[in-house]
């Protein structure tokens, strides 16, 4: 046990060190608090999912659902009055903008609240309103939840105008629900609650219903499906969440990741500053054991100096993570919006599990990273062993043991990177040891690198040059440390880098290839990559009648089901042929695949086939259509991404034969030639006054996806720069305690005359040196890891094929980073030598 | 010509003052061997350092022919230093990056002396010393007295008109201090330089020309050793 005066040596060492104890510190915050934002985030995603799935679903037990038009309203009929199944409810849903309120997207839900009054609580003390009739009499009248009120200062009698499809249509403000708990209906964000003939006539689904919720036992179930009629299914309610989560779990597993990555690199700042420490009190360290202290309390002091610290800084980093979290809630919910499905989400969850796994993250990480030091100072020896050079001399001894075994651990990390199959969990972990690996081989590298130096840099800057690469490889247990966490950082800087600039330019790419129309038409949508509206199929018609349109092509994106789960289907007219460059694997040339696709065949996108395994040649695709299941073969597996889930491309004249929805979801404008496109947009505007739509030329939508793109890799970047800043501390603080450590030799320098400019030059020289060897070894670092990002991560999380764009101003500005982090590292050294007079630092030990 | 005048030395630590060095005046001639004795604390290593001037006083001169150190700017000083004062330190304070030769020739490098000529000097101080033979070698292959030998060395290299050297035999065995001290006087002695050394040693006092003895900071004894004759 530690008896009080060691613990006192212990704090007080902490104390007098404040600016290193305090580097440690937030290096330790950082870390945590970039692994609890994110874990906040994502926690806040799936709660948000979560409440509105279960505030919708209820005590609902299964799900009665059809294609993308709906379910019958007879089919509802049949069910009460012809099978005598009572607890079951019709629910209209769909999503609107409210385009008065800053484009906030709404849920729109149609229900019978007496038939729903069993599924969902709130809703009998809401039926007992005076006045609730006008919910049924009343066209276009609804009940807001309390969040959309209170935010936009709605009241009952108001009015709130709503996007939705093709047409804008004023909703009465009936009344504001307040509900008992947030499971409840309207804790919903943005819910506003309909009758189902109002919702029906607002979403443009005549006789027909979202679905029919249903509490029944498995037994009824199947009693159910049987005399179900084609197309449509019975689910149970559960799969709606499960889907969701599966949808997000690549993209929340990623930003896991990363931001454990900072963590890892705030490990590092740790080892390097308690073992600092250690080798700098190793004379203390030799006196205390010469006087009874046992290696065990010397291990203790060691281990409990660094677990204050990191307790510290773990606390710190949770108040900092909340602050963190909540840009990184709003982050990952645009994300989450644009990519995957509505998740209204406001305020950061931050519970007692999320913020007792962020301390212990922190703590744990503080102690791991202070056992091979505290080993290190268990094992010193009395005074008389304590020679520094004796220390270095043994770290050199090691040296190819140790290089040889981070080559076996690059090596491992490889192997384990080429069998982990699709696992992602795996791969991070491969790509962890890889790094870990190259860190370890970072010692060698540097001897090497100062080998290649000290000469050219001895007939450069002379004496001072021959020192300064010397000093380096002298101090090799600590300069080495630095620069391997130097160079990790800055790998994960030049990977991530790399891997987004890689796929913002294979995006633009193809957007190129497949943004062909002039002038697009759309509904303001709530998702960003899928035009979810169901327009008038009359539309087309309309547009192509106006003066400069040569051709209107049709889109219409719906999600239908399948055995493999909801599947996206992206559904065009077939009248123009695709480019060769959209396939990644075609049957045939362009025009037989297109040819095929007119006569019934599918073409599937890189994930999609990547997610279901669909071979290149010979695949098919059941999916459940209006006329039940059919299976349409693949002619050929296509360039998107617009959804990591995949997507299923169709011609519109095979969806018309299996499926009744005549929708579409948006059009492309091809204007005759010599057209000016700015007449024909302000035609085509005029024209479609009054719904709403919104007409923009191709690159304003170019320009659009890029910004969800951008939007969407924000957040990695924002992680990318912390883990720099955590770095970008680790360094300073470790070259700041080695250029500390050698105020002695610099006063002697100085007492045989060197002058305070040269001092400088010293001091940089040594530390420039350092982050430029961090710099250079984190470009092939970088270029290794931006592959396994781009190849392996990015495969096996979202199927895309990137096309890796090496962008020579990244590996520069890596480059910049360590080299002026190194730099900074030796300005306070330097300032406090100016402050203390020669003699003061001849004293020091 | 040394020419302390009036030198005095505060220290400030946090409200209270602690005087070092009180009024000390002394005059040493060129050539001459003084040594500075004093119990631990008197102020014998401040004393020489305001000599090499890389202390200042708090009040008081020091005049090295005629050019007053603490009227000079830190860079002027540091200059100053480089080509006329030698420094030997307890701790031997060799630079554990550079080898023998490197550290031996090390001022004269920083001077500007051509790389054959700063090699030359090192070199036959070198084998002066008795270290010729090991001039690649790095500080931490050597014993203490082999250090102190470069250390010496390298303190000669700009051919100095003073020496300093604080206790340069204090943290070696009294074999190896006896056998360092013997050959810091003779080489000093054979060059006519100035050597003031601070020590506890009486032995080492002895042998000098004069012996300062400090005592609470104030210079209590200024003696001359008469020469042996017969």
């Amino acid at each position: 046990m530690l008896t009080r005066s060691l613990l006192k040596l212990g704090l007080r060492d902490l104390l007098r060190r404040r600016w290193q104890t305090g580097l440690m510190v937030l290096g330790v915050a950082l870390g945590v608090a970039v692994v609890l934002a994110i874990d906040m985030a994502n926690a806040s995603a799936r709660r948000g999912f979560s409440l509105s799935t279960e505030a919708i679903v209820g005590r609902a037990t299964h799900q009665i659902v059809d294609g993308p038009s709906g379910v019958p309203d007879e089919t509802y009929r049949q069910l009460r009055v012809d099978w005598g199944i009572h607890s079951s409810a019709p629910v209209v849903e769909g999503t609107g903008i409210a385009i008065d309120f800053g484009q906030e997207p709404v849920t729109l839900l149609g229900i019978d609240p007496i038939a729903d009054a069993v599924f969902r609580d709130g809703l009998s003390s809401l039926t007992a309103t005076p006045g609730f009739g006008r919910f049924y009499t009343e066209p276009g009248a609804g009940i807001i939840g309390q969040a959309l009120a209170a935010r936009n200062g709605l009241r009952p009698g108001d009015h709130l105008r709503i996007q939705v499809n093709d047409h804008i249509t004023p909703i009465l403000v009936l009344g504001v629900m307040h509900p008992a708990d947030p499971s409840q209906f309207g804790s919903l964000d943005n819910l506003i609650l309909m009758d189902v003939g109002g919702a029906q006539e607002l979403l443009g689904m005549p006789d027909r219903v979202t679905r029919i919720d249903l509490i029944v036992d498995a037994a009824q179930a199947a009693a159910i499906a049987a005399r179900l009629p084609p197309g449509l299914r019975i689910q149970p309610s559960s799969q709606e969440r499960q889907t969701a989560e599966q949808l997000t779990s690549a993209f929340q597993l990623n930003l896991t990741a990363l931001s454990l990555l900072a963590l890892v690199v705030g490990m590092f700042l740790i080892y390097n500053t308690v073992l600092f420490s250690v080798l700098r009190r190793r004379t203390v360290l030799g006196i205390l054991v010469e006087l009874g202290v046992t290696p065990a309390q010397v291990f203790q002091l060691v281990v409990s100096e660094a677990a204050i610290v990191s307790a510290i800084g773990a606390a710190a980093g949770i108040g900092l993570g909340w602050l963190l979290g909540r840009g990184a809630v709003r982050l990952t919910t645009q994300t989450i919006n644009d990519l995957y499905f509505l998740a209204a989400v406001r305020q950061p969850v931050l519970d007692a599990a999320t913020v007792l796994k962020g301390f212990g993250l922190g703590l744990g990480a503080g102690i791991g990273a202070a056992i091979l030091p505290a080993i290190e100072a268990a094992s010193v020896l009395p005074v008389t062993a304590l020679k520094r050079s004796s220390l270095e001399g043994r770290v050199r001894a090691r040296l190819p043991w140790f290089s040889l075994a981070g080559g076996i651990v690059v090596v491992g990390g490889a192997g384990l990177l080429w069998l982990s199959g699709q696992s992602l969990a795996l791969s991070f972990a491969g790509i962890l040891a890889m790094l870990l690996g190259l860190a370890m081989l970072t010692p060698a590298a540097t001897v090497l690198g100062m080998r290649l130096a000290g000469p050219a840099l001895g007939r450069m800057a002379g004496l001072l040059g021959r020192m300064a690469a010397r000093t380096v490889v002298n101090a090799l247990s600590r300069t080495s440390v630095a620069i391997a966490a130097l160079m990790i950082a800055l790998s994960v800087t030049i990977g991530v880098s790399l891997m987004i600039d890689s796929f913002r330019a294979t995006v633009v790419n193809w957007l190129g290839v497949t943004l062909r129309a002039d002038l697009y038409v759309s509904a303001p949508s709530t998702s960003g990559t899928r035009p979810a509206a169901s327009l008038s199929p009359g539309l087309p018609d309309r547009l192509r009648a106006l003066p400069g349109v040569g051709a209107v092509e049709t889109f219409r994106a719906v999600t239908v089901s399948s055995r493999l789960g909801p599947v996206a289907l992206s559904v065009t007219d077939a009248s123009r042929e695709r480019q060769a460059r959209l396939y990644r694997f075609a049957g045939g040339t362009p025009a037989q695949v297109w040819a095929q696709v007119i006569a019934g065949s599918v073409i599937v996108s890189e994930p999609f086939a990547y997610r279901h395994a669909i071979p290149p040649v010979g695949g098919s695709v059941t999916l459940q259509t209006d006329l039940g299941e059919h299976t349409f073969s693949v002619a050929g597996i296509y360039y998107d991404y617009t959804s990591d889930q995949g997507t299923v491309l169709m011609s519109d004249n095979i969806y018309h034969r299996y499926w009744q929805d005549r929708a579409i979801s948006s059009m492309g404008v091809f204007l005759t030639p010599g057209a000016n496109a700015d007449q024909v947009s302000a035609e085509l505007g005029a024209a479609l006054e009054g719904t709403g739509l919104l007409v923009q030329a191709n690159a304003a939508v170019r320009q659009k996806a890029l910004a969800i793109f951008d939007r969407t890799f924000a957040i990695t970047a924002a992680l990318r720069v912390l883990a720099v800043v955590v770095a970008f501390i680790g360094v300073v603080s470790a070259l700041m305690a080695l250029q500390l450590e050698r105020r002695r030799e610099l006063a002697t320098l100085q007492a045989l005359g060197l002058p305070p400019g040269s001092m400088w030059a010293l001091s940089f020289l040594e530390t420039g040196l350092m982050g430029l060897m961090a710099g250079v070894l984190s470009l092939p670092t970088g270029l290794l890891l931006a592959w396994a990002l781009i190849d392996i991560i990015n495969l096996r999380s979202f199927g895309w094929t990137i096309r890796m764009a090496v962008n020579p101003y990244v590996f520069v500005q890596a480059l910049l980073v360590g080299v002026a982090a190194a730099l900074l590292a030796a300005v306070y050294p330097g300032l406090q030598a100016r402050r203390e007079s020669i003699a003061e630092g001849l004293r020091q030990e | 010509m040394i020419r302390l005048e009036n030198l005095s030395k505060t220290y400030r630590e946090g409200a209270e003052a602690r005087v070092v060095l009180r009024e000390i005046s002394v005059r040493i001639p060129d050539g001459e061997f003084v040594a500075i004795r004093g119990r631990s604390g008197s102020g014998k290593s401040t004393l020489l350092n305001l000599i090499a001037g890389i202390d200042l006083p708090s009040s008081g001169e020091v005049v090295i022919d005629d050019i007053c150190l603490n009227r000079l700017s830190a860079r002027d000083r540091t200059l100053y230093r480089r080509d006329h004062i030698g420094f030997v330190f307890q701790f031997f304070n060799l630079i554990p990056t550079l080898t023998v030769l490197e550290n031996a020739r090390l001022p004269a490098e920083l001077a500007g002396l051509p790389s054959a000529e700063a090699d030359r000097r090192a070199l036959e101080l070198l084998a002066r010393v008795g270290l010729c033979d090991r001039p690649r070698e790095f500080p931490d292959r050597l014993s203490g007295g082999e250090q102190q030998r470069v250390a010496i060395a390298r303190a000669l290299v700009q051919s100095p008109t003073v020496l300093l050297a604080d206790e340069p035999t204090g943290n070696l065995d009294r074999g190896t201090g006896e056998t360092v001290l013997a050959l810091l006087t003779e080489l000093t002695r054979q060059m006519g330089k100035t050597l003031i050394v601070v020590t506890h040693s009486r032995r080492i006092a002895e042998s000098a020309d004069r012996r300062l003895l400090l005592e609470d900071g104030r210079l209590i004894a200024d003696v001359e050793t008469i020469p042996a004759t017969g």
